[in-house]
């Protein structure tokens, strides 16, 4: 008798052992390097009376979170499941990638600038034509409808246009131009070539304590962004004249010590913002300008700016250029892919949406009455351009005299972006840019640190290209001199 | 009455079965698995897939890039286990010592172990902080006077090396030092005893009693501190770009079969032919350990 009770026993534990290996296997695949933060906890719904229809949302910011509550308030009967994991290193695209084929695949993605190509241009996305009367009811900026449609079939649409701009200092352009009228300031950085004049001039004027620029690395975009081709033509990698340009350009001001050198998204790079940077000698240090897009300013630099509020102003700046983004796609795969659409809709091409969106009426409270869970600091503050044309002209004027236009010292960002929205080319964008250009950031620190020669530098982008994409054929590097 | 017929002889079975169909299911398969997707095409961004032989193994050796990877590999595995297993070796020798009989060697030890609690993620980025370039190692250092001015640590190629390397000493000699010190004291006294009353030194009882009774605990260190460092990964990939810059000099086998997976595709054949490598690789390495410490009759 206690034989055959052991032999039961026994027979448990395996069979749970045997259990708890199979609960770990349908896990496992998904989880190939931990992301940095923690995934929010996927609250199943909860066992109600009608059955909510559960969307999965991933992201790599919290930005959309906010739109899915408002979609969840009308529409009670989804419930949508946000998960963000950041992208600082990559994390998102390869956790993204890492699903495919797995349990774990969300029903709608959010989709950077960066690597939204990639997706557009793979068969995992659902088509989304269907949408695309509403961008012309909304007039939503062909730049964006372009980077998200890959040969006829649009599977992207995004809440937002990118174009970009160049924020300074009115007190540091007074003190060292005499002036800080937008204008004036825009003719003395108007080109590359006076924009190196006027570096100089900022730093003769405060003995070497101001910097142009936080650093070179933001003006990579800009340049980008006015390339004759984009990165790959006919599997060849197109090495055009911009990026050397660029290379050029970033030396000079390194040389020159034009910039903080505080690499971008760095506490020193923040610090600039707000006047609080201190080099290693205790010396306050101050950085005039920073190249940053639409987002950059709600985002970026306002929240970072401490006392300076209404000391900054905003022009073109050197070179047109757009930067980053967010697109939102779903997966073909998605079992519940009309309320994905009807979710994508909403968020992108939905009018009441976005002007609440931009006009700062995503409050945390207002939030917080949808759902009392929703995090103390989910919110939207106003001044996200949309990518609806009808949308800007109906709020641009409401700008005038907001936070934003005392912040800017009495402009409307609004106004100018929307100058510079429609001009936006959507075509150098392609799937591979993400790795071609994390490529060339890492070898292009270590020249301008003068750790490598710049012929080092070209040969060490190139064979990482070619290691990355073996299929590619790749040029001769660029001669130096 | 023995009504369910069980033998005896069953149980072992029984009691090795879980661990037979998690090795299978978590060892083997992806082993097989990995083999398999090495000969292969396969990117996680396409449907389609296609057997291309060799093909991956032929663009690895090409490139240069997966030879510079190993060579980074090897130089940041041997200068971190050199002086790892020279402290070790020295601290555990104290450690165990018979004449000198050093108090609370517990709490020691537990002090040197503690790193290896920490995630290495979590120290990566702590150094990634201390260490840029308005960071408090800039300030500390130009205000003492040590640097003229502040400086890219991060950029400089034996810099960010020698970090890499300290953190990985610095996270694994406790270890180390618990494993030997356990070898040590599992020698027995009265050998040491008997060497003492003869008037053997203390590095003569080092040469002949210790080290030759401690081979199969430091074959077991060699090769697991090999197969470690030949994965290495997380530090310096959280420490800098997750590339291995500066210039790919941190770049290991593993970061590089991480950007050949992460890479706008996703190639995992063309990762999986790194992996196979590393394998075949270390394995070899392994057995040449295990020759060149055989127990020699």
């Amino acid at each position: 008798m206690r034989k055959s009770v052991l032999y039961l026993l026994s027979l448990l534990v395996v069979a749970s052992m045997i259990l708890a290996a199979c609960g770990g296997a349908t896990e496992a695949p998904a989880e190939p390097a931990e992301p940095a933060a923690p995934a929010e906890p996927a609250e199943p719904a909860e066992p109600a009376p009608t059955e909510k229809t559960v969307l999965n949302v991933w992201s790599f910011t919290n930005e959309i979170r906010t739109m899915a509550i408002a979609y969840e308030a009308k529409n009670p009967n989804v419930d949508v499941v946000y998960t963000m994991i950041p992208m600082t290193d990559g994390e998102y695209q390869t956790k993204l990638k890492s699903s495919l084929g797995t349990s774990d695949i969300p029903d709608v993605i959010a989709l950077e600038a960066a690597f939204v190509k990639e997706w557009v241009e793979a068969d995992f996305l659902a088509d989304l034509n269907d949408l695309l009367p509403l961008t012309e009811e909304l007039q939503t900026f062909p730049a964006v409808v372009q980077v998200g449609s890959h040969e006829g079939v649009t599977k992207g649409y995004s809440y937002q246009a990118t174009p970009g701009a160049f924020f300074y200092r009115r007190s540091i352009a007074t003190e060292c131009f005499g002036t800080d009228d937008p204008s004036e300031v825009q003719a003395l950085v108007a080109d590359l070539d006076k924009f190196v004049e006027t570096a100089a001039t900022i730093q003769e004027c405060s003995g070497g304590d101001y910097f142009m620029v936080g650093t070179s690395a933001a003006m990579f975009n800009p340049f980008l962004a006015n390339r004759a081709q984009p990165w790959i033509v006919d599997d060849t990698l197109i090495i055009d004249p911009m990026v050397e340009a660029y290379i050029d350009f970033a030396k000079v001001m390194r040389d020159g010590d034009y910039e903080s050198q505080a690499s971008q998204w760095s506490e020193g790079w923040f610090a600039g913002m707000s006047d609080t940077l201190v080099d290693a000698e205790g010396t306050p240090k101050r950085i005039f300008s920073y190249f940053l897009p639409t987002w950059g300013l709600p985002y970026v630099l306002m929240p970072n700016s401490g006392e300076t509020g209404g000391d900054w102003a905003m022009i073109d700046g050197p070179l047109a250029y757009q930067w980053g983004g967010t697109w939102v796609g779903a997966m073909a795969d998605s079992p519940n892919i009309d309320v994905a659409k009807d979710f994508i809709a909403f968020v992108a091409l939905d009018e009441e949406n976005l002007t609440n969106w931009a006009t700062g009426v995503y409050t945390n409270e207002y939030l917080a009455a949808i759902d009392p869970e929703v995090p103390e600091d989910q919110a939207q503050a106003p001044g996200d351009f949309v990518s609806s044309q009808v949308v800007v002209e109906k709020i641009t004027a409401s700008f005038d005299g907001s936070e934003l236009y005392e912040w800017l010292g009495g402009q409307n960002n609004y106004e100018a972006f929307g100058k510079a929205a429609p001009k936006v080319n959507g075509a150098l964008l392609t799937g591979s840019d993400d790795a071609i250009q994390r490529a060339l950031e890492t070898v292009r620190d270590a020249y301008l640190n003068g750790e490598i020669t710049e012929a080092e530098m070209w040969q060490q982008w190139l064979d990482s290209v070619r290691s990355e994409f073996p299929e590619l054929l790749i040029p001769d590097p660029p001669a130096t001199d | 009455m023995n009504r369910f017929g069980i033998r005896k002889d069953y149980h072992g079975y029984l009691f090795i079965t879980p661990f037979i169909l998690g090795f299978l299911v978590f060892g083997l398969y992806p082993v097989i698995n990995t083999l398999t997707l090495s000969f292969t095409d396969t990117t996680l961004m396409s449907r389609e897939a296609s057997f291309i032989g060799l093909k991956n193994f032929q663009r690895l050796f090409a490139d240069d890039f997966f030879m510079k990877a190993v060579r980074n590999t090897w130089v940041l595995w041997i200068l971190n286990f050199i002086p790892q297993i020279g402290i070790a070796m020295l601290l555990s020798i104290w450690f165990t010592s018979a004449r000198l009989r050093i108090r609370a060697v517990g709490i020691w030890r537990a002090l040197f172990y503690l790193p290896n609690l920490l995630m290495p993620a979590a120290i990566a980025r702590l150094f990634f902080s201390l260490f840029s370039f308005y960071g408090p190692v800039n300030q500390f250092m130009v205000q003492a006077g040590i640097l003229g001015e502040a400086m890219h640590f991060l950029q400089d190629i034996s810099v960010t090396r020698g970090i890499v390397v300290f953190i990985q000493w610095w996270m694994w000699f406790g270890q180390t030092v618990i494993i030997l010190m356990a070898g040590m004291t599992a020698i027995p006294i009265h050998l040491y005893e008997a060497a003492m009353v003869d008037g053997a030194s203390g590095f003569q009882m080092f040469r002949r009693i210790t080290l030759p009774l401690l081979k199969p605990i430091l074959i077991f260190i060699f090769v697991t501190s090999l197969v470690g460092g030949m994965q290495m990964f997380d530090i310096p990939y959280m420490l800098t770009d997750g590339r291995g810059s500066p210039v790919y000099s941190t770049m290991t086998n593993n970061i590089l079969m991480y950007m050949k997976f992460s890479s706008s595709k996703g190639h995992i054949g063309a990762a999986s032919s790194v992996g196979v490598l590393v394998f075949i690789m270390t394995s070899l390495c392994a057995m040449g350990i295990f020759y060149f410490l055989r127990e020699r009759d």
